[in-house]
């Protein structure tokens, strides 16, 4: 045995240094895997909003609302939720790169099918209508939310029927052809619709469903509707939901 | 008890295990070891001998601390030269010192890999002298030098790199070329001097 050897044997026995459990490297490895897995949900879900943000968005409404159609979509883009996606993109990057064998792979491998991870399971989510309900509670339970986004809820929008944007519930279906609406103000509006009037799908004309219309405001409380459309779109989940209500 | 003569018979994985149940065997990877690390600690570092010993000491406390951690995917060999890589980078930031001059036992093996290595044969005009190598790779940046240690006086391969530098593939290749580009680049000029 070297001199070196025995020196390292000494100390092991004086300072009872002993091998480190199996069980510690093991919790390690599965919590940075753990923290990798969560990191890549979170930039899933950012993507899932951010892509329901992009779908939900009224991108031809900047004519309504005098704006240009490139301010229009400067202001539309959910820059919050991008943030996170790259955040949480880097985040899961980072952990993966402290896994056991995540220095063998390039950054761009990594960074790719993060990316890719998180647009498919994004993708995914938001097709069950996950987008929507996580915006919702972020802005419920955070009040700042609203004034740094452009869209979520923005009743503000839909309350101009001078300019031909009206938004709010049904409260009456007076005819096939005409409803009763009550607008953000509890202002009560006769909603008239003709043989050119768009109905965007899902939609349906019932008490209790929230819509926006655009069209033009004809009289006092009275509006021609051009075009019906959900208040927000709606998810797998949502969907089959209403076609179950509707069947019973 | 401890059979001295079994030893050398055994794979280095084999020793792990029986070090783990018996800590006399953790001697044999010890001595199978301790040449080898102490000429990489004093290739790629500025320390003393002594420094180096207790360098080394600190090395195979650590290795023995985290046998359980051992990957049996990897060559024991390039898990044992990631831990030294690591101890001697935690010395440099603790004494905040990068390595002045390199004291090779063996600049011939350089001079050798200089010779042969077809890149730098064909492009070099002249052959350095060990004096000169050593001023060339003292001029390297750490990170060139170091994969150019391992390459051509370690004789790892680059998976072998790859797990002890914790760098892919294709970054261990990128970085032997980039090294190899800044040796012939300062070996060109023709003041080497500070």
């Amino acid at each position: 045995m070297s001199e070196l050897g025995k020196k390292v044997l000494e100390k092991i026995k004086e300072e009872k240094i002993a091998p480190k459990p199996r069980w510690r490297f093991l919790l390690k490895d599965y919590f940075v895997w753990l923290l990798f897995l969560i990191s890549l949900i979170i930039g899933a879900v950012a993507f899932c909003v951010s892509l329901h943000i992009l779908f939900e968005n009224d991108w031809d409404l900047y004519q309504y609302l005098h704006r240009s159609l490139a301010g229009h979509i400067l202001i539309s883009i959910p820059y919050i939720w991008i943030i996170l996606l790259i955040l949480f993109i880097s985040v899961a990057y980072y952990n993966f790169k402290h896994t056991k064998e995540g220095y063998r792979h390039e950054a761009y491998v990594i960074l790719g099918l993060s990316v890719i991870g998180s647009i498919i399971l994004g993708t995914f989510l938001n097709t069950l209508g996950a987008g929507q309900e996580v915006e919702d509670v972020v802005a419920s339970s955070i009040p700042i939310y609203e004034s740094l986004t452009c869209c979520h809820n923005r009743t503000d929008i839909w309350d101009q029927p001078g300019n031909g944007l009206l938004g709010g519930k049904i409260i009456k279906i007076v005819d096939p052809k005409v409803f009763e609406l009550k607008d953000f103000h509890g202002v009560l509006w006769q909603v008239r619709e003709d043989d050119d009037t768009l109905e965007y799908e899902p939609i349906r004309i019932v008490p209790g469903e929230e819509i926006k219309v655009i069209g033009e405001k004809e009289q006092e409380n009275v509006f021609w509707a051009r075009e019906i459309r959900p208040w927000q779109n709606k998810g797998l989940m949502q969907k089959a939901k209403m076609r179950w209500d509707s069947d019973d | 008890m401890l059979d001295k003569n079994s030893c050398p018979d055994k794979t280095d994985e084999e020793l792990v295990a029986l070090a783990l149940k018996n800590q006399d065997f953790f001697a044999c990877l010890v001595d199978r070891y301790e040449e080898k690390l102490m000429r990489y600690i004093m290739r790629i570092s500025a320390v003393t001998r002594e420094d180096a010993e207790d360098l080394l000491q600190d090395i195979f406390v650590k290795v023995y601390r985290n046998l359980n951690d051992f990957d049996q995917s990897l060559k024991f060999s390039s898990w044992v030269y990631r831990i030294a890589h690591n101890q001697v980078i935690s010395h440099w930031r603790k004494t905040s010192a990068r390595p002045k001059v390199l004291k090779f036992e063996a600049d011939e093996d350089f001079l050798k890999f200089i010779s042969t290595d077809e890149d730098l044969a064909s492009d070099t005009e002249r052959k350095f002298t060990g004096e000169e190598v050593r001023e060339i790779l003292d001029k390297l940046d750490d990170k060139y030098r170091e994969v150019l240690v391992l390459k051509f006086l370690e004789g790892k391969d680059y998976k072998e790199i790859s797990d002890i530098l914790h760098k892919p593939l294709g970054t261990v290749a990128t970085l032997i070329n980039r090294a190899k580009k800044q040796f012939k680049k300062i070996g060109a000029g023709k003041d080497l001097t500070y």
